[in-house]
Parts: C-alpha cells; sequence; structure tokens
C-alpha cells in the first residue's frame, strides 16, 4: 500500500520531466519508459511464473516492425499502430509458447534462445516486409489527432501508454491468476496434483507477456523511427533480462528500476567510456547476482 | 566416384573440419552441462578470447613457435578462466541452476567488453602456421591443408577423451557423477575437485579451439554469441554429458553448418534451430541419452 | 548479517550516486537558436568508431582532420569546430549517434556515414531538423533517388554505378561470360548485383548463377565456391567489403579458383587494409571503382602525400570520400548566406566541378557525383600490393 503513496508524485514528476530537461534527455527517458515495460512483461515470465526467457525481444521486435509497417503503409494512428503492435506480439508468443513452454528451467532458456535467433533470422530474410538488415526505415511520427512531431508531445503519450501497460502487468501479477502463476512457479509437481492444468496457465502468462514486449515494441517504433532485426535478437533480450535481475524479479517496480539503470550504464555512461557500457553492465549484474541477491528492490529488506 | 560424392566432397571435408573445432569447443561445455547442470553461458566468449589471443601473440602470419606459445597461453588462460568461473558456481551452488547460469551470463559480458577493449573492435584476421597455407589435392580436388590437420587434431582429441572416459578412474568419476551426483558424493568422494578439474579443462579446450578456429573465423566481435549458439546445438543434440554425445553432435552440425550451407542456404539456420527446438521437446537430455 | 546489510547498503549507495550523477548534468532547459553564429560552424562527424567498419571510420577522420590542418582549420571563412560520434556497426548505434549531434551537440552540418541503413534510418531526422548532411560513403541509391531530400547530399558513389560499369565492360570482354555472381545478402549487396545484371544481361552476358551469402555472419565461404565451380562459369563477380572481402580472397585462392575462374569486383573487394590482409591472394582481380592510389593527376599525388606524411598510411578511396566532402564545404560555405539546411543546399547546387579532387574531376547530378570510373588490377609492386590504373571506362551518373 505504501508504494501507491510513492507512485503518485512519481508520476507527476515524470509528466513534468520534459518540460524541465533538455531534448537529449527527454528522449532517453522515453527509452527508458519503453524498456521498463519491456522487463516488466518479462518478469511476469521470469519472475511470476518463474520461466526465464532469453529470447523475449522477439516479441518486441516483432511488435515494433508491425506498428512500423502498418504506421508507413496504412495509417499512422497511435491506436491502430498500438493495436497492432500488441496483436502481433501476442500472436507470435502464442505460436513460440506453444512449444517453448512444455520446457523447464534452463532448457526453457535454451529453447527462447534458439526461437530468438529464428526470429532474427526470419527479419533478416523476408526483406520484402522487413527491409532486410536495412531494417524498416521511413517510419512516419505517430498520429493522436496530429502527428506527434515534438520529442515532448511522443514522451507524454509513451508515459501513459508505458504507465498502462506495467499497471496492467500488476495488476495481473498480484491477481488471482497471477497466484497460481506463482504457485507453478514454486512446485509445478504440487499445482498438478492440485488438478490444475500447468500448461495452459503457462502458456496464458506467455502469451500476456508477449503482448505486452509487442505494445512496448510498437513504441520503441515510433521514437527511433526505425526497426532493425538487431531489435529482435540477443541484443536486446539480454539487456532485459539483465533489466529484470539487476532491479529484482518479482516486484512491483523492480524491473522498471533495472531497466532504468541498464538504459543509463548503455547509452549515457557507454560513450563516455569508449562504448564499453557493457563491461560496467555485466560488472553490476555479476554484483548483483552475489551480493544483492533479489535485486535492487529488495536490497533494504532484512533476511527473514 | 559418383557424380553426388564429386560435386560435394568439398563440402563433405569442410563439415569435418568444422566438426572437430565444434567437438573441441563444445565437449567441455557438455561435460560441466551434464555434471552440474550449470550452462556454462561464457562458453563462447572463451573462444574469442583464445582467437584474439592467436592474432595478438602470434600475429598475422605466425611462425610455428608463435603459433605454439598462442596454444599453451590460450590453455593455461582458459584454465583458469575455467577455474574461477567454477569457484563461483560452486558459491551459487545452494541457489537455483538458474542463478548459475545468469552468473557466466555477467561473466560472458564483462569478458567480451574486456576483450573488446583490450583488442578493438577490428576483425583480426589470422593466417596458418608456415607450411600449413597452402592446399592438398584430396581425389582430385584441392582443398586448404590447414583444414586437413585441424580434422586430424580433432580426430586425436576424440580418441584421447574418450580413452580418458573409459580407461582411467578419473573418467570413471566424471561419467559417474553424470549419472548420480549425490551417489557419488554418499560414496565420500569429493565431487567438488572433480567439478573443478572438469570446468578447468573443458574452458582450456575452447579457448584452445578459439586459437584453433582463428585461421578459418578470424576473430571479431560477436563471433562469441554465433560459437556459443553452435555449440549449445552441439551439446543439447548429442547429449550433455557425453564425450560420444559430443562428437556425435559436432559432426552432425559441422555437416549441416557446411553441406547443408552449401545445399540450403539461409535455411540451413532454420534448420539448426529446428533441431534444437525438436530435440529439448522431446528429449530434453539430447538424443544419445 | 550485520556486515552483508553495510555492503548492501553501500552497493545500493553507491548505484544511486552513479545514477544521479549521470543525470545531473542534463538537467539544463533547452538553448534554442544556432550555434554557429558570428565566424563559427560546427560540423558533427559521424564515422565508425567501433565495430566491423571502424578501419573506415579511420580513413575518413584521417582525411577531415588533414583538409582542415592544410586549410588553417577553417572552411570558407568560418572557423571548424568538429564534434565526432561513433556511427558503430549498425542503425542500432548509428541513428542514436545523429540524433545526440543534432539534439545534444547542435551542430549546423553533419559529415559521415559509412552504413546505408544509418543513412536511410536518419533522413526524416535530418529533414525534419532542417540541416544538411554530407554522406561520405553509405551507397545505397535511394539515399539521392527514390527516398531524397534536398538536404542530404553525397560526395561517394553508389553501389549500383559502381557495378553497371563492370557488367558493361565484362559482356564486351565476351570471355567473361558466363559469369557467376555472388554478394552479401543486405541491400547493399542486392543492389551491387541488380545494377550489374542490368548491364551486364543487356551487353549480352549470360548469368551462370547467383548466390548471396549471409552478411556478417559468414566465415566460412566454402559451400558458396563450390557453388561457383560445379555451376561452370566463366568468370566471378563479387561484392564484398572489409573482413568479409579478406575472408572470401583467400579462400577463393585456397580452394584452387583464383587460378581457374578469374574473379572480378566492386572495387571495395580490393581497397585499402583489406588488401594488405589478402597480400598474394588477391593478384590479378579485377575491380571498377572511382579513384585508385595510383591516379597520375596533381591532386592525387599532393593529397597522397601530405596524408602519408602527417600519418604514415596510405589513404584509401573512404579518405578521399570524406577529404572532398571538406572540399565541397568549403566552396558552398564561401557563397552561402547562413548555416542551416536550406542555404547550404542552395550554395552546393551553385558548387559546379570540383576541379581539384584526388579522384580526377567530378560535378554533382542529382545530389550524388558524376564522375569518372576507372578498371583497376591488383599488383605487386615491390613489397606492397596496389591496384593500378588499366584504364579509364568514363564518366557515370548516379545509378539506382
Amino acid at each position: 500500500m505504501k508504494l501507491l503513496w510513492l507512485l503518485v508524485p512519481l508520476l507527476v514528476v515524470a509528466g513534468a520531466a520534459p518540460f524541465v530537461v533538455d531534448t537529449y534527455t527527454t528522449t532517453t527517458l522515453t527509452r527508458i519508459l519503453v524498456f521498463a515495460l519491456l522487463a516488466k512483461s518479462l518478469d511476469l515470465l521470469v519472475g511470476t511464473t518463474g520461466l526465464p526467457s532469453l529470447g523475449h525481444g522477439a516479441y518486441f521486435g516483432a511488435g515494433a516492425y508491425a506498428a512500423g509497417w502498418l504506421s508507413i503503409h496504412v495509417t499512422a494512428s497511435a491506436p491502430a499502430a498500438l493495436g497492432v503492435a500488441v496483436a502481433t506480439g501476442a500472436i507470435v508468443a502464442a505460436v513460440a509458447g506453444s512449444v517453448a513452454v512444455r520446457a523447464r528451467g534452463v532448457f526453457f532458456l535454451m529453447l527462447t534462445l534458439a526461437i530468438g535467433e529464428v526470429v532474427q533470422q526470419l527479419a533478416e530474410s523476408w526483406g520484402d516486409v522487413t527491409g532486410g538488415s536495412n531494417g524498416l526505415y521511413g517510419i512516419p511520427a505517430l498520429q493522436l489527432g496530429e502527428p506527434l512531431i515534438s520529442v515532448r508531445s511522443l514522451y507524454l503519450l509513451v508515459l501513459a501508454v508505458a504507465a498502462a501497460g506495467i499497471a496492467a502487468a500488476s495488476v495481473v501479477a498480484a491477481s488471482p491468476f497471477g497466484d497460481t502463476l506463482r504457485g507453478i512457479r514454486d512446485n509445478e509437481p504440487r499445482m498438478r496434483a492440485l488438478g490444475y492444468r500447468v500448461y495452459p496457465y503457462k502458456l496464458a502468462a506467455f502469451v500476456f507477456a508477449g503482448a505486452l514486449a509487442g505494445l512496448a515494441g510498437g513504441l520503441i517504433a515510433a521514437q527511433q523511427r526505425l526497426v532493425t532485426p538487431a531489435d529482435l535478437g540477443y541484443g536486446t533480450s539480454v539487456p532485459a533480462l539483465l533489466a529484470v535481475i539487476i532491479g529484482g524479479e518479482a516486484t512491483l517496480l523492480g524491473p522498471c528500476a533495472g531497466a532504468a539503470v541498464v538504459v543509463l550504464i548503455r547509452d549515457a555512461l557507454g560513450p563516455s567510456l569508449g562504448g564499453h557500457g557493457g563491461l560496467v553492465l555485466g560488472l553490476v549484474f555479476v554484483s548483483v547476482v552475489f551480493i544483492l541477491p533479489g535485486g535492487l528492490a529488495r536490497a533494504g529488506r532484512r533476511r527473514p | 566416384m559418383p557424380a553426388w560424392l564429386d560435386t560435394h566432397l568439398v563440402s563433405l571435408l569442410n563439415g569435418l573440419a568444422i566438426g572437430s573445432l565444434l567437438y573441441i569447443l563444445a565437449v567441455g561445455l557438455s561435460l560441466v552441462f551434464g555434471m552440474m547442470d550449470v550452462l556454462n553461458l561464457a562458453h563462447g566468449v572463451l573462444f574469442l578470447a583464445g582467437a584474439e589471443l592467436a592474432w595478438a601473440v602470434a600475429g598475422e602470419s605466425p611462425s610455428w613457435p608463435g603459433f605454439l606459445a598462442a596454444l599453451a597461453l590460450a590453455a593455461v588462460i582458459g584454465g583458469a578462466a575455467g577455474l574461477g568461473l567454477s569457484l563461483g558456481t560452486e558459491r551459487l551452488a545452494r541457489r537455483s541452476h538458474l542463478d548459475q547460469a545468469l552468473f557466466t551470463l555477467g561473466v560472458a559480458l564483462v569478458i567480451a567488453d574486456g576483450l573488446s577493449a583490450a583488442f578493438g573492435d577490428d576483425v583480426h584476421a589470422v593466417n596458418p602456421p608456415p607450411g600449413l597455407a597452402g592446399s592438398l589435392l584430396v581425389l582430385g580436388k584441392a582443398y586448404p591443408t590447414y583444414r586437413l590437420v585441424l580434422i586430424a587434431v580433432g580426430l586425436v582429441l576424440a580418441v584421447v577423451t574418450s580413452r580418458v572416459m573409459e580407461r582411467t578412474s578419473v573418467g570413471a568419476l566424471i561419467r559417474a557423477t553424470v549419472a548420480d551426483r549425490e551417489m557419488v558424493a554418499a560414496a565420500g568422494v569429493d565431487e567438488r575437485k572433480v567439478k573443478l578439474i572438469v570446468f578447468a579443462v573443458g574452458s582450456a579446450l575452447a579457448t584452445v579451439a578459439g586459437v584453433l578456429g582463428a585461421p578459418i573465423y578470424g576473430a571479431r566481435p560477436g563471433l562469441d554469441n554465433t560459437v556459443l549458439i553452435l555449440s549449445l546445438v552441439v551439446v543439447v543434440i548429442g547429449g550433455l554429458g557425453s564425450v560420444r554425445g559430443a562428437f556425435f553432435g559436432a559432426l552432425v552440425i559441422g555437416q549441416i553448418e557446411s553441406l547443408g550451407r552449401a545445399l540450403l542456404s539461409d535455411l540451413a539456420s532454420f534448420l539448426l534451430f529446428g533441431a534444437l527446438a525438436l530435440v529439448l521437446i522431446v528429449r530434453p537430455r539430447g538424443m544419445r541419452s | 548479517m550485520i556486515s552483508n546489510r553495510f555492503t548492501r547498503r553501500r552497493l545500493l549507495g553507491a548505484l544511486g550516486a552513479a545514477g544521479a550523477l549521470a543525470v545531473l548534468p542534463r538537467c539544463k532547459s533547452q538553448t534554442g537558436g544556432s550555434a554557429g553564429g558570428g565566424g563559427r560552424v560546427k560540423i558533427g562527424l559521424v564515422v565508425p568508431q567501433a565495430g566491423v567498419y571502424a578501419p573506415l571510420g579511420t580513413d575518413m577522420k584521417r582525411a577531415w582532420d588533414l583538409w582542415l590542418e592544410l586549410h588553417g582549420g577553417k572552411l570558407g571563412k568560418l572557423d571548424v569546430t568538429t564534434v565526432v560520434a561513433d556511427e558503430g556497426e549498425s542503425p542500432q548505434s548509428g541513428v542514436p549517434a545523429v540524433q545526440k549531434l543534432l539534439q545534444n551537440d547542435q551542430v549546423d552540418v553533419l559529415v559521415g556515414l559509412v552504413n546505408s541503413a544509418v543513412a536511410l534510418g536518419a533522413k526524416d531526422m535530418v529533414k525534419e531538423a532542417k540541416k544538411l548532411l554530407i554522406v561520405t560513403n553509405a551507397g545505397a541509391g535511394a539515399i539521392t533517388g527514390a527516398a531524397r531530400n534536398p538536404y542530404i547530399w553525397r560526395t561517394s558513389f553508389t553501389n549500383a554505378q559502381i557495378s553497371s560499369v563492370m557488367g558493361t565492360h565484362m559482356a564486351k570482354l565476351g570471355s567473361a561470360s558466363p559469369a557467376y555472381i555472388l554478394a552479401p545478402d543486405y541491400a547493399a549487396g542486392s543492389e551491387v548485383l541488380a545494377g550489374f545484371k542490368k548491364t551486364f544481361v543487356d551487353g549480352g552476358g549470360q548469368i551462370a548463377g547467383e548466390v548471396k551469402t549471409p552478411f556478417g555472419k559468414t566465415q566460412d565461404y566454402q559451400p558458396f565456391i563450390a557453388g561457383i565451380k560445379s555451376s561452370g562459369a566463366k568468370a566471378a563477380f563479387c561484392f564484398f567489403s572489409g573482413a568479409e572481402a579478406v575472408a572470401f580472397v583467400k579462400q577463393y585462392a585456397q580452394f584452387g579458383l583464383a587460378a581457374e575462374i578469374p574473379l572480378y569486383a566492386s572495387g571495395f573487394l580490393t581497397e585499402g587494409s583489406v588488401l594488405t590482409a589478402q597480400a598474394d591472394a588477391a593478384l590479378g582481380i579485377q575491380t571498377t571503382l572511382h579513384y585508385s592510389t595510383e591516379l597520375d593527376n596533381p591532386a592525387n599525388k599532393s593529397f597522397i602525400e601530405a596524408y602519408r606524411g602527417k600519418y604514415s598510411a596510405t589513404p584509401t578511396v573512404f579518405s578521399v570520400q570524406t577529404w572532398d566532402a571538406a572540399s565541397v564545404l568549403h566552396r558552398a560555405l564561401a557563397t552561402a548566406t547562413a548555416l542551416d539546411g536550406d542555404s547550404l543546399s542552395k550554395a552546393l547546387e551553385g558548387v559546379g566541378t570540383i576541379d581539384d579532387s584526388p579522384r580526377g574531376p567530378w560535378s554533382f547530378d542529382g545530389q550524388s557525383p558524376k564522375q569518372r570510373i576507372y578498371l583497376r588490377k591488383v599488383e605487386k609492386h615491390g613489397t606492397d600490393y596496389v591496384n593500378t590504373v588499366v584504364t579509364d571506362l568514363g564518366v557515370f551518373a548516379q545509378v539506382s
């Protein structure tokens, strides 16, 4: 409950930010918000259901490509583009998930990694639709009534959508459905013994997480105005997983905090380190795994 | 010689060469995974480290002393890295296998960026050592000498590892640990020492594979990911914790990468991952288990 | 337990402090207005400093720095401040780099770009900011073709421009048909092959086979070399650059094809540092390009002398393209009234023939160079491998 008291001022500060800081910082904040949504969606799998995915970027990228393609060829209306992004993320996740959730633990990890690579390969080969390795460029600005060209207005849209997505994920995690998922995470055989059909629950979680990832993808397409195969693969999936673990899996805002850390280290700190943000990120990650198990969000708590 | 063989002989040979390299690389990963259920995601960067080492120590046109020095250094550094990884995962042994895998992922990121900082981001080409840079005629087709030597090295190593596994007490211990870890501990053996040795030797082999592979693959950022995924496929298809399985898997993947790409081009990638997915679903512990 | 908590709190505090430090300098209000008022111009040089294209970026920056040094650090009459940003390997790093130069550093003019995907990805950003971008490498036809806008000019080439000239030449030879063609599977590769095929087939040539190799992922070309061999081709035409060029050329020789099936290519196959790496394997390869270090004109001689003197290295076509960008900007800034994209674009239209370029005289045609294309052959002069100029194939405008 006391976290809710924190949320209101947080949202106010976030909403006021673009009026206070410069354009470049606003752009960085926009990317943080998108990544936070992606991380939160991944947490539904990793933290709540105990399914560690190393290929979540595939659904993010699929949503991005769908939104981008629609914006270029049909309409750049924001609800349409984002709607298509959600739907595409969900569909690709449904297809991949039907296969992936049959595995568990580290095998699930490997399988999602392989699936992510296949989807990235698909994006590179299917040049007619995705633009191949050049990517989908020339994506017009999203329209909400009028085109959102200014960095500030795009930020506000992203803030609203990301906040809604994160809220949805939190609500689902806190619901009885979420309780079932946690039960599966903690003791799958017992859940089966209790009569739960585990496969549909895991698949549902996978699809929902994929849908939210797709939504985040739609937002990144609007922000970057460009989608490339790199948005689908290892280079997106690994930082997403890092964000969840660093911030704290299965916590309310941990994944979002982790996302901020990852984006800041990579984009803000990285260039001044000669492009070696990855080194710092890796070190932070290893430190968290050893010294702060449970991530930043649980750092202040006592051990039970 | 039948027409089909005539056309594809070189591709078949190439598949053997790639398979040899993959075997040297993947055997360590397979044993570590089979013994401790630890997925060592840092295995790919060890290969890259070996490749960069080959370039740095032996240079673009290596002499024999240079090349051998690179091999020796790679073994030592790889072994040390393996020790470090083993100790790290040991500390996390009471936590989940996922945490151990994530630890190796973090280490992989640090090493990958460290390599980029130390050696730069350019692609580095390495020539084979003197005398091995030309081609030989195999059944009338020109084939690079170095790759033929690589096939031989891989076969020798396969025989050696097989002997060690079947005929020595260490090998017996490893096979026992793969089969039933708790039983081995109950029998009073300090399995941690066995783990340490396997991790160190496996990692040393991966780094040495990087040196051996440098004249073919060079050294470039991103090679670690490519190679990690290939070795994962080899290990899963061949079976975890099995030296023979790793050999079988390496041969299969080697042919897919070579003959497969010649015949199917882009589809070869899908074939690779499709095979991985199929095996993971049907028989999670690999085809030979 | 207590010591654990201290460790955790300290770590948390350190992370928080680091985060705050990273964000604090950014909390300033947006300053509008131009950055180049009164005698100064701010140029954003966006070149690869990391990744597979890093060597090209080095060549480009060197040429840029050299030009400024030889001209008192001025373009036109304005003092130049150069801000460098790392284009990286892909649009994922390149487009944010352009964005940073425009939004954060507020540059007046952008120069650079090796990767066509980055150029295409950033074009809208450049158009909306109304700033001039001079592309010093990226060869996609669309940049100054289907996707063009008045703010993007180019001092390099188009992919099809280089390969179509080779197509005509090989068709005329007669002995180079049927030909097997291959290139990496990405936009530039496709454009090169399409440009080649059109003129080659129109000139009566036959294609024995065509393959696109996985881009950036292929280290082992044996499967494709096997395909060339079994196709019955009398010649091969290819396009590879950077590390792929090194690997392909070496393996082409290793698998015995260099002696049997002559190799032709777009000049990038043997340009710059890759030629040194290929060594003997590259001998005899014929390529088309708009530049060679062996060109015999005074501008080239003095350029090479100055470059070697300062850097102890030989320039490449990438250096020349950037050198010409400085030269062209110098002419434009001498007549332009303001630094925004519209004024500079107008000034560039009136620039005319660039007659002191190391590549020979050239001019803009549709915002991209109309220039001489040379037929080159790899030979060994003493201990150096060079692309000797066999003949001048004529002047060509951009081809999409």
